[in-house]
């Protein structure tokens, strides 16, 4: 589900010289750049359905790179973050790859470093966007099931057999029968392993 | 004689037998009146020797009454009123100063005698009495022929005739001379008497008993004026117990009438001092001094003086609480006043503080001279002695500092003592106070160890200023470099695509340079940062470089406390003459103090510049933060005074100390709204150079 316009890294840093050197550099390498001097320029740019990244320097204007990532994370905008920093130590680096950065680096950083680290955050968001969109198919699928068929759906994937659901259900096997017909048939799931799948994605637990 | 009688008729009979029987009756009377005269006759003769015997009597009883005259001095005289003619006693003549004779003398003379300034009084007494009718009794003066004056009783009655004229005046003169001089004496001393106890407020009273048993009498005799004191009547007599008990002030009355009462039972005397309260409500004072009267040994009641004292007594309490208010005053102070003559090592004067504050009890009595000396310090007395020596000698005063190892507990005391000697005494007479200023002393040896350590701190927070601007600088330097690196990578990049993308491998080459200028700048302020040295050095200065770099350098502190930096220099402000890193330190300071007050809120930080009516260069950099302390606003730029946790106070300290060395001043006011604005000037080229 990748862009026409392929992914895009974002930077955020309030030194000009800065952010223009890994703007440029990124674009060296082909890929999109968009810079800002703060968090708030950011947050007002429309948001991209593109896989994408954040450079982020720590110490930020107004709230420091940790704040930034916590209230980006908070507002259910997922996306990798690359901090860099003049003066990073150790302690901000853990909380910082704890909270779900992809890469620390502190400035002057080799120019490698930071393109391997956006190449595998792109990789991660774009990972991730699938899995999004993936979830979202399920649950639109699971969504035009009736509420019959999702109850034969919970058993099957449960493991129960037509007859024993058709007597958890108080119906015959052969209407059992039916539903789980659509149900296959609606999920798109080509085997029961499939279904267990999706079940399980959908985080459907097995009714007792 | 024969007796026959014929009765004739017609004979009268009757009258025959009434005339017998009144001659028998006549007879009888003859007979009984005989009898009569000759009892007489005998009672004469009886009286006839009675009287002799009574003339005889006579005769001695009236040597008895000269006599008697003679000795009370009492002469009498008969006046006849029609002769006017006067008779006298022997005693009279003698009164007069004359010899006695028996010839009457006449009135006229009589007058002449009399006292010039008496007579009319005499006579018109005496005139008045006989027109009345009444007694005379009149004193009055009488000169003798030698010109001397005696003073004279006269007591005069009249005689009246039968038709109640009177004819005669018998009357008594007593010379009273003597009793009337011991009289005036006695007068005039009861005078003076009263009129002293009026002046001193003092009253006598004698009493005989003291009314403790039976009928409450005091039997008590009082002076005017010690109604006088008690305010109460003399008209009314002296009070009873009950009336004098009422009359002392209730606090005092029980202590009163138990004294009275043991006065009584031991025949003791007493002297109190006790409240009466006046009927009119004044409360006074009085001291009732009593003793026992004895005579021969027999106990006949009780004689004193009862004194109004309530100036003395109210004195005296005034005294008492001023000594108390001193020995207060001179415990909380701990200063003690003495009054002692160095030769003699006589102590005429010490107070309780004196005493306690060497280490002694005050209790124990008088100390001398020498175990005072010998509290004083060892290393000390040698000092102490000479100084008091050449005082003494000089007849200074003196003024000295020692130590003291208090007697009681060995603890070291610094003392102050000042001796003033007094001109008029005798060489060595020396007043003076001692006072304990340990508490001083210490908190001087602290404050002198304050000072040390600011000294210190002031260098030390030079030195961490230092470090934490080199920390600063080196985290500027790293942010252009590391962008130069990148653009160094991109710019390779560029190169490396095929066809290379030339257009972007020279911007990015730009970059490298402008970073690598940024990166150089940094080090150039870095290095003007190090290069102190020891003495200030003054160059001319354009104060919009150092703004400039001081916002460069706190931009770091600035963004991540929200705060923005506005600068509104006047383009044309003169360049000074001034020492690069002390400005450099007069910024820091100043504009850390400003984001400091800003950190929690954000807000605006402003620099201005412009000129100060004496012409010199202003500045002013201001806040929108905290604002100033409304207390203690003039300390602020003292050393060591700090409103922040973690400030060392030493901050504005040293930022004044800078301008102050540039010949400029710095002061800091409360803005309008929000906020404080520091000021400081900067004197121009022109003054600095002079």
């Amino acid at each position: 589900m990748k862009s026409p316009a392929g992914p895009i890294v974002f930077i955020i840093d309030d030194d000009r010289g800065m952010r223009q050197s890994i703007q440029d550099l990124v674009e060296s390498v082909g890929l999109r750049a968009e810079s800002f001097a703060t968090g708030e320029e950011f947050l007002k740019r429309k948001r991209t359905y593109e896989p994408s990244c954040l450079v982020l320097d720590v110490r930020l204007p107004a709230m420091s790179g940790l704040d930034f990532q916590r209230r980006l994370d908070e507002a259910g905008m997922q996306i990798p973050i690359i901090f860099i920093t003049a003066h990073g130590d150790i302690s901000m680096s853990v909380r910082a790859l704890k909270s779900g950065a992809v890469e620390f680096l502190t400035k002057p950083f080799r120019d490698q470093d930071l393109l391997d680290a956006i190449q595998q955050a792109l990789q991660r968001d774009s990972a991730a966007r699938e899995f999004q969109a993936e979830i979202h198919d399920l649950h639109e699928r699971y969504g035009a099931l009736t509420g019959r068929e999702r109850e034969v759906m919970t058993h099957v994937v449960a493991g129960l057999l037509n007859k024993q659901i058709a007597s958890e259900i108080g119906a015959s096997e052969a209407t059992v029968k039916i539903h789980r017909g659509h149900v296959m048939q609606k999920m798109q799931a080509g085997s029961i392993v499939d279904l267990v799948r999706m079940a399980d994605k959908l985080k459907l637990s097995p009714r007792k | 004689m024969t007796r026959i009688h014929f009765l004739a008729p017609g004979f009268p009979l009757a009258e025959f037998v009434a005339f017998f029987v009144i001659l028998g009756l006549l007879e009888l009377r003859f007979r009984e009146r005989a009898n009569e005269l000759h009892n007489t006759n005998r009672k004469l003769q009886e009286m006839q020797a009675e009287f002799l015997l009574m003339s005889r009597e006579l005769q001695e009883s009236k040597a008895r009454l000269e006599e008697a005259q003679r000795v009370a001095h009492v002469g009498y005289f008969i006046w006849d009123l029609k002769t006017d003619r006067v008779i006298w006693s022997d005693e009279t003549f003698r009164i007069f100063g004359l010899k006695p004779q028996d010839e009457p003398i006449d009135l006229a003379r009589v007058g002449e005698m009399m006292h010039p300034e008496d007579r009319e009084f005499v006579f018109r007494t005496a005139e008045e009495a006989i027109r009345s009718g009444v007694q005379v009794d009149c004193e009055h003066r009488i000169l003798r022929p030698t010109g001397e004056m005696r003073v004279v009783h006269s007591l005069g009655d009249l005689k009246k005739d039968s038709s109640g004229q009177p004819y005669q005046m018998f009357g008594t003169t007593q010379d009273i001379t003597d009793r009337k001089r011991a009289e005036e004496a006695l007068e005039r001393s009861q005078f003076y008497l009263s009129e002293g106890q009026r002046l001193a407020h003092m009253g006598s009273w004698a009493a005989s008993s003291l009314g403790v048993r039976g009928s409450g009498d005091l039997n008590i005799y009082w002076s005017d004026e010690v109604y006088k004191i008690f305010g109460l009547d003399p008209q009314n007599g002296p009070p009873n117990l009950e009336q004098y008990l009422a009359a002392v002030h209730p606090d005092d009355r029980a202590s009163m009438a138990k004294s009275v009462r043991m006065m009584h039972e031991q025949r003791c005397g007493c002297d109190l001092t006790n409240r009466i309260v006046r009927p009119n409500g004044e409360v006074r004072y009085i001291r009732c001094v009593g003793v026992p009267l004895l005579e021969d040994g027999v106990f006949k009641g009780f004689v004193g003086t009862t004194m109004d004292v309530t100036e003395q007594e109210l004195l005296t309490q005034e005294l008492r609480r001023e000594r108390a208010y001193l020995r207060e005053a001179q415990c909380l102070t701990h200063a003690g006043s003495w009054a002692a003559n160095f030769v003699t090592g006589q102590i005429f004067h010490l107070s309780d503080e004196t005493v306690r504050m060497h280490g002694f009890d005050p209790s124990e009595g008088a100390i001398p001279f020498e175990r005072f000396f010998n509290t004083v310090h060892p290393e000390d007395q040698p000092g102490v002695k000479a100084a008091l020596e050449s005082a003494t000698r000089a007849g200074t005063d003196y003024d000295i500092e020692y130590r003291v190892c208090r007697a009681n507990d060995g603890s070291i005391r610094f003392f102050r003592s000042l001796g003033h000697h007094n001109p008029s005494g005798e060489i060595g007479n020396y007043i003076g106070t001692t006072m304990d200023i340990t508490e001083q002393k210490r908190a001087e040896q602290e404050r002198e160890r304050l000072r040390q350590l600011e000294a210190d701190l002031a260098h030390t927070n030079r030195v961490n200023m230092l470090g934490e601007l080199a920390a600063a600088l080196a985290h500027e330097i790293k942010q252009p470099i590391s962008a130069a690196i990148t653009s160094a990578n991109a710019c390779l990049r560029w190169l490396a695509h095929d066809p290379p993308d030339l257009e972007r491998a020279r911007a990015a080459a730009t970059r490298i340079e402008e970073d690598g200028n940024r990166a150089a700048d940094v080090i150039n302020r870095l290095r003007s940062f190090y290069k102190k040295g020891a003495t200030p050095e003054r160059r001319m200065l354009d104060v919009k470089d150092i703004v400039q770099e001081m916002t460069v350098l706190l931009r770091n502190e600035v963004v991540q406390h929200s705060i923005t930096i506005h600068s509104e220099l006047d383009a044309n402000m003169p360049n000074i003459l001034g020492d690069r890193v002390q400005l450099q330190q007069v910024f820091m300071n100043l504009m850390l103090n400003a984001i400091e007050a800003m950190k929690d809120t954000g807000g605006e930080l402003t620099i201005r510049s412009g000129l100060s009516p004496e012409g010199e260069l202003l500045i002013s950099i201001s806040d929108t933060g905290v604002g100033l302390p409304l207390k203690n606003l003039e300390r602020i730029f003292d050393a060591f005074h700090t409103t922040k946790p973690q400030g060392t106070g030493m901050g504005l300290a040293i930022t004044r100390s800078i301008v102050e060395s540039h010949g400029g001043r710095i002061w800091a006011t409360a803005n309008q709204e929000a906020g404080a604005t520091f000021h400081f000037t900067l004197p121009r080229e022109a003054e600095a150079h002079a």
